[in-house]
């Protein structure tokens, strides 16, 4: 599936790279070039974070139809917009450092290092990617759960049973997104099971609506960690090199995958931490750096509740459930009009988060797959580079 | 609630009792009047008429039931599964006349009421529904499956038997204990499983249920009477309106029994980052076991699942049949094909070829029932999944043979192989080809393209030359093997320019290349493969190595033996120079020591061309030294010290070429026809 915010002018950079390497790689005069070309990725990158930056709605809170501006930061809207411009990112990447490339250059250090350490960072955000797709299929569930208290709550007149329906649905929902452990939420049916019998009524652990499968002991926080681990801008003669770009793809892979893990409930988060190393004194880190600013502040307001995931539409779907939760707790019949057309106003809008998930969690899902395959793609690419490259330096006999 | 209405409808259930020692309400049994039988008895009769209950009733049912109003409601549950169905009926029954009402305009006057009562009987339902459920969540058994035997088997013959690094000869019981090891806790498990075979309903083999056209093996995941309950409840839940908690009760407790079933199949949880940390031997005995486990998942417990949601969900709303499908087995699907799609995309290295095309073939065999068990708009992330780890398997098992191809043109060793025998590389690259030949039928799909050869191309002098328009009607594999052949060969010439020995130059490339056809003659498989045009080429160029061996070894020595040079010119007398004479001798004599002492050492491993080259050095040696030692002989036995000229022989230089190529130093032969 292709990238679907394609940048117009992306096509036409890539064929002029290539083209120009081509004509100027076999004359030696390609230094220049080489500088211009690292000079433009770099420049794109800034280019395409500072838009993701200031097109981000600030309030992410409460009015979500008003956005026109822009999605607000961690929806569903706003990560596919994320992912689109990695997209980008990582066929310029490829565009730099590999296309026409003589092989030989990817293994001179500093590298020899480097790339390995690049390739080691994508075997490691394939997996983060399982982990976020299985995390979204749990939000699916949340959806559900949401829909059932939509459907009880929109019925008029609206009667106990329903409202009792709505509350079932709603503490299940809340509960899950409650910081749980993945082993607690695993137990969750044996518990039910052993009970033989059932419990209460409101019982939220027979929903297993947060569960994964990913390998045991995997944890989403120690793999961004990992990923992170020996990420250090190149210095001196380094930085005007293929260094340079190595760098900022690796950053750029481990920002996104940071931010997935922040947003969508998966396997571990604990520890995940808010902020990671991004260089303050180079400019195309700038956009990227506010961008984490943003979601570390989110990340603490939230932090103390033990969220699952910052997830714009499971946050607001949180508060809502809240709120209803609490309407229905109070409920008797007749309500007055006025508390009712509250609770009418939340029910709509808690619909609406639900038809935002129905039409975005699908694609999101598709467009991760598409990451996914990305990066598989360059990895083999690089290799085959490398092995190239060893048997060019390996004299034939 | 009350006593006091449960009195109204107890009698009902009193009914019951002799026959089912139900206690449902103990303390109504006190009560027992005579009120209560008329009642139940015309209650009877007015089903027969009418086959429904008065609303008051079935309101009265509902409430009775209700598990937030009373303990008793609360610690039983109405389908028990005990085989009596009244309750259950009369239940849903009462379910029904509440529906019916709500639809109606007539009774909108009480519609809250029954509004409250459809409520508490959906929540009910759905606590059946899940009881049902979980009271059959029997993990599935692998060994209920009918034929171990025919799985071993298929097993045996995709492991591929041999291993191109060690030796042919060894691996074939290598591969069979390999094999055992791996069967055997399978056996252990199977007879366990025969033993403890209780048989419960909830595992008997619905053997009716085969697809004509593909490999499903479907079983009865949950008993009939319990599976029509669902339905039952299903049916009721979903024309109210509560779908979704019916997917969500359905789902959870569906996705724990194949969680457990999964255990049961030893499916492991690697993440790939593992995958690309273990090592590839480990990862072979994964790949045999994810092969195995992969057929039961899709082809039995998945297409059971599948059924399950048919015969509950099937026809009661749209596609609700698929959702739950999808929501019970979705996880485990992407869980169970992660590790192929970790195999996938690890690094590419020769010895990962055979089992890629293991998974590889299992994948493809299990694609027509993965199309089938995941048909549905719903499951195509599943199919699409599938599809591209297979296809990706493909690109590996294509990246890998041009690996290989780089790999024996640029095999660097540079040490000379003592004795100009076979080099390992000759011996690896071969078993490896001959087990391309086994997998003849997968490799002519995958490999499409000829190899992109030649230094005509090129203009690398690195690289061999080879017309590739000689090969116009073979495939592209037997291409690819041809040319892997030629650099081989290549390589070998390229190896054989270490022997500061021209001679022994041109034994090791006849000894290497007359081991690459007997290789390709000894397969049939390869023999057609590479065809009779191009083992005639082999085999001309190892017979010419032999003459260049006989020609830079023997011309020499046989060039002392010519009678040029011996004779006076002018002189009347005998004609003969005798000090020319005797130089000749003692230069054959000193040269064919010499042959024979280094030449003895080299090693010809193939007994019939080792006697060969030895008869064809004979057939030119022996006569023409027989000759010259009898038109000369006597030269040298009438002067002095004959013996320091005359060291051989005829017999004795027999007996010499009989050392040739032993591998086995002079002494020990002299030592040896010493004993």
């Amino acid at each position: 599936m292709p990238a679907t915010t394609e940048n117009n002018n992306q096509g036409s950079f890539l064929g002029r790279i290539s083209i120009r390497r081509n004509q100027v790689m076999s004359m030696d005069g390609s230094h220049d070039q080489e500088m211009e070309d690292l000079e433009l990725f770099q420049k794109h990158i800034g280019d395409r974070f500072s838009e993701l930056l200031s097109s981000t709605s600030e309030d992410s809170s409460s009015s979500s139809s008003s956005s026109s501006s822009g999605d607000a930061l961690l929806s569903i809207a706003w990560l596919r917009r994320l992912l689109d411009e990695f997209l980008c990112c990582e066929a310029e990447f490829k565009a730099v450092v590999l296309m026409g490339r003589d092989p030989s250059q990817i293994t001179k250090p500093p590298l020899d290092k480097l790339l390995p350490d690049l390739l080691d960072r994508g075997v490691k955000s394939l997996d983060v990617c399982n982990a976020v797709t299985l995390g979204l299929d749990a939000v699916k569930n949340l959806q559900r759960l949401a829909e059932i208290a939509v459907a009880a709550l929109e019925q008029t007149p609206l009667g106990d049973g329903q409202v009792r329906r709505a509350k079932k649905a709603l503490s299940a929902l809340v509960a899950a997104m409650l910081n749980d452990d993945s082993n607690a939420a695993a137990k969750g049916t044996e518990r039910t099971r052993s009970f033989g019998r059932r419990a209460g009524n409101t019982n939220a652990t027979k929903y297993k609506s947060l569960s994964w499968s990913m390998a045991k002991n995997w944890s989403a926080a120690k793999q961004i960690h990992a990923m992170m681990s020996n990420l250090t801008a190149p210095r001196g003669a380094e930085s005007s090199g293929l260094a340079q770009p190595m760098y900022m793809m690796s950053t750029v892979l481990v920002f996104v995958m940071w931010t997935l893990v922040a947003a969508v409930p998966c396997q571990e988060r604990n520890g995940l931490g808010t902020h990671f190393p991004l260089p303050r004194q180079l400019g195309w880190a700038q956009p990227m750096i506010g961008l984490q600013e943003k979601i570390a502040e989110e990340w603490k307001k939230k932090e103390k509740k033990g969220n699952v995931g910052l997830l714009e539409e499971m946050q607001r779907m949180d508060k809502l459930g809240q709120s209803l939760i609490e309407f229905a707790d109070s409920f008797q019949f007749p309500t007055e009009t006025e508390r009712m057309d509250e609770v009418k106003k939340h029910v709509e809008e808690l619909g609406d988060i639900c038809k935002k998930m129905e039409e975005g969690l699908e694609p999101l899902q598709q467009q991760i797959r598409e990451v996914f395959h990305r990066v598989v793609r360059s990895r083999t690419e690089f290799l085959l580079a490398l092995d190239q490259a060893a048997k060019s330096t390996t004299p034939a006999l | 609630m009350s006593h006091n209405t449960s009195l109204l409808f107890f009698p009902h259930t009193q009914r019951n009792l002799p026959k089912t020692k139900r206690h449902l309400f103990p303390q109504p049994l006190s009560l027992s009047l005579s009120l209560s039988l008329s009642l139940s008895l015309s209650l009877s009769i007015f089903f027969l008429i009418m086959e429904s209950l008065p609303l008051e009733t079935a309101e009265k049912i509902i409430l009775r039931w209700d598990s937030t109003a009373s303990e008793e409601a609360r610690d039983k549950m109405i389908f028990s599964g005990g085989g009596d169905r009244d309750e259950a009926d009369l239940y849903l029954q009462a379910v029904d006349e509440i529906q019916r009402s709500l639809s109606s305009v007539s009774v909108s006057v009480s519609s809250d009421k029954v509004n409250s009562a459809i409520q508490i009987a959906m929540a009910r339902l759905e606590d059946e529904f899940r009881n049902i459920l979980i009271s059959h969540t029997n993990p599935f058994d692998p060994s209920s499956e009918d034929e171990p035997s025919q799985t071993l088997d298929s097993l045996s013959t995709t492991s591929s038997p041999k291993h191109p690094l060690t030796n042919e000869e060894t691996t074939e019981e290598e591969s069979d204990s390999n094999h055992n090891t791996i069967s055997t806790p399978l056996f252990r498990f199977n007879s366990d499983g025969a033993a403890s075979s209780v048989r419960s309903s909830v595992n008997s083999v619905n053997s009716s249920s085969y697809r004509s056209t593909s490999s499903i093996r479907e079983i009865d995941l949950i008993p009939s009477d319990a599976v029509y309950d669902l339905r039952c409840i299903a049916e009721r839940m979903v024309s109210s309106g509560y779908l979704r908690e019916c997917i969500q009760v359905y789902g959870s407790v569906r996705k724990s029994s194949v969680d457990a079933s999964f255990r049961k199949l030893q499916i492991e949880k690697l993440s790939i980052g593992d995958v690309q940390r273990l090592e590839w031997e480990q990862l072979e005995n994964k790949i045999r076991r994810w092969i195995r486990a992969a057929k039961v998942c899709v082809r039995t417990l998945f297409a059971s699942e599948k059924k399950l949601c048919e015969q509950i969900f099937d026809g009661v709303g749209t596609s609700i049949d698929d959702a739950c499908f999808m929501e019970t087995v979705k996880g485990p699907a992407i869980q169970l094909f992660n590790f192929a799609e970790a195999i996938s995309i690890s690094r590419r290295s020769p010895e990962k070829l055979f089992k890629i095309l293991d998974l590889h073939d299992a994948l493809t065999d299990l694609m027509p029932d993965i199309d089938v068990v995941f048909d549905s708009k719903s499951s195509e992330s599943i199919r699409v999944q599938a599809a591209e780890i297979l296809s990706r398997l493909g690109e590996a098992a294509r990246g890998i043979l041009s690996e290989f191809e780089n790999a024996v043109l640029r095999e660097p060793s540079r040490v000379a192989v003592p004795g100009g025998t076979i080099h390992p590389l000759t011996r690896y690259v071969m078993n490896y080809i001959s087990l391309i030949s086994d997998y003849k039928v997968t490799l002519n799909e995958l490999i499409v393209s000829k190899p992109s050869t030649g230094s005509r191309y090129s203009g690398d002098p690195g690289i061999p030359d080879m017309d590739l328009s000689e090969f116009e009607e073979k495939t592209p594999l037997d291409v690819h093997l041809i040319w892997i052949i030629v650099i081989l060969q290549f390589n070998l010439d390229g190896k054989s320019k270490h022997y500061r020995d021209a001679s022994l130059a041109h034994l090791f490339v006849m000894n290497n290349v007359h081991y690459i056809v007997q290789k390709v003659r000894g397969s049939p498989e390869l023999r057609e493969m590479i065809g009779d045009d191009y083992l005639k080429k082999l085999t001309g160029k190892f017979r010419q190595a032999a003459t260049s061996y006989q020609r830079a070894t023997w011309v020499r020595v046989l060039y002392c033996l010519r009678d040029e040079g011996l004779h006076v010119s002018g002189g009347f007398s005998s004609g003969v120079s005798k000090s020319a004479l005797r130089e000749r001798f003692k230069a054959f004599n000193a040269m064919f020591e010499e042959v024979h002492r280094t030449q003895a050492v080299w090693l010809i491993p193939d007994l019939q061309l080792r006697e060969e080259l030895r008869i064809s050095i004979s057939e030119k040696l022996i006569p023409a030294y027989r000759s010259f030692l009898g038109r000369f002989r006597s030269h040298i036995e009438s002067g002095r010290h004959p013996e320091n000229y005359i060291k051989y022989s005829v017999e004795d230089l027999e007996d010499a070429v009989l050392d040739f190529f032993e591998g086995i130093p002079v002494s020990q032969h002299l030592r040896r026809r010493a004993e």
